[in-house]
């Protein structure tokens, strides 16, 4: 799948930070979807599920753990990595036990994170295949 | 330990803030890398935007490493059944102190242990003792002096080695008073280094009903 075809979702609170990182990706290529907080996200995922959800893990309102395990339940081929900082390192393999792809701390490193994500769309590709 | 506990979970919320700071910084400076890397050519300034680029890049880093050490100072305080690790501690403390080293034109630097010794102390237990070893060592050193610390085990238990100056010179300190004292209220041994250089403090170790 070509880069122009992956569908990305960026969750994250941190307004400036989330759309800089969509400005980037775009740069490269990759469309990405925006949203700031866990209730969107969870809608912009019954809307058009996204190859792959990178989701803040500390968040008001629904918490990022809790978006992972409903979005988990009701679109398990949506692949999520979870943002991590210092404090919620606990929470990013607390969400790999939850079922996430895989965790980054910020700040995050561009080219690391367009890696995890075209390891996670192959790894949702492979997945399928085997019907899992 | 309930202000310290409490003082930590203030740091620790700060420290996650100071992360998405760093975070947002890294994203606009690399946004900011991308566009000229697209469209610098013929910008007449693009040497000198790149130079500040790359110190910014650097500050965030620099930026990490401080908010990593703050964040472990800021769970220090908590008790933990398994113990504090040791080296864990002392890495953050030299990170702390290399400014206050640094005023006494002396480099500091952490000898790399075992990883994963523990003792039965807290984290801050460990660095407060560290730290106020290194407030008596400092003074006494010269300038361009090195100073060492490390951990090692002996028989068992976790030793926290300081390895200058002489022993006798570091008694005269008025600090040491406060951490033998210090020492003593945690069941911690405190003596001379070997040849009478430095100090060594022998750390309680983990019981089986912490482990």
């Amino acid at each position: 799948m070509n880069k122009s075809d992956w569908k990305i979702l960026l969750v994250d609170d941190e307004h400036e930070f989330i759309t800089t990182l969509a400005e980037r990706l775009e740069l490269r290529g990759i469309n990405a979807r925006v949203v700031f907080d866990g209730e969107s996200a969870l809608l912009a995922v019954a809307e058009a599920e996204p190859h792959v959800m990178i989701l803040d893990v500390l968040m008001p309102g629904i918490k990022g753990l809790e978006v992972l395990e409903r979005v988990k339940r009701t679109s398990p081929n949506v692949q999520v990595l979870l943002l991590t900082g210092h404090g919620s390192t606990r929470d990013g393999i607390e969400g790999m036990r939850l079922g996430a792809f895989d965790y980054m701390m910020k700040p995050l490193n561009i080219d690391t994170l367009i890696e995890k994500m075209e390891s996670a769309i192959d790894y949702a590709g492979k997945a399928a295949k085997l019907g899992r | 330990m309930r202000d310290a506990l409490f003082m930590g979970r203030l740091t620790a919320q700060a420290t996650h803030e100071m992360q998405n700071i760093l975070a947002t910084i890294r994203e606009s400076s690399g946004l900011m890398e991308d566009l000229l890397a697209l469209d610098g050519e013929g910008f007449a300034h693009t040497e000198r935007f790149k130079k500040s680029l790359a110190v910014l890049s650097a500050q965030v880093e620099r930026g990490m490493v401080l908010s990593e050490q703050l964040n472990f100072c800021a769970h220090s305080p908590e008790a933990s059944p398994a113990g504090a690790e040791v080296d864990a501690a002392l890495h953050a403390l030299v990170g702390l102190f290399q400014r206050t080293a640094a005023r006494c034109r002396v480099s500091l630097a952490l000898t790399p242990g075992r990883t994963a010794l523990r003792t039965a102390l807290r984290s801050v237990e460990v660095m407060s003792l560290a730290g106020l070893a290194l407030d008596c060592a400092l003074p006494l050193l010269p300038r361009g002096a090195a100073l060492t610390l490390a951990a090692s085990e002996q028989e068992g238990v976790a030793v926290v080695r300081l390895d200058a100056p002489g022993h006798e010179a570091l008694r005269e300190r008025p600090e040491y008073a406060d951490l033998a004292g210090f020492a003593k209220a945690l069941g911690v041994g405190l003596g001379p280094g070997p040849n009478g250089l430095g100090l060594e403090l022998s750390l309680p170790r983990v019981t089986a009903q912490g482990a």
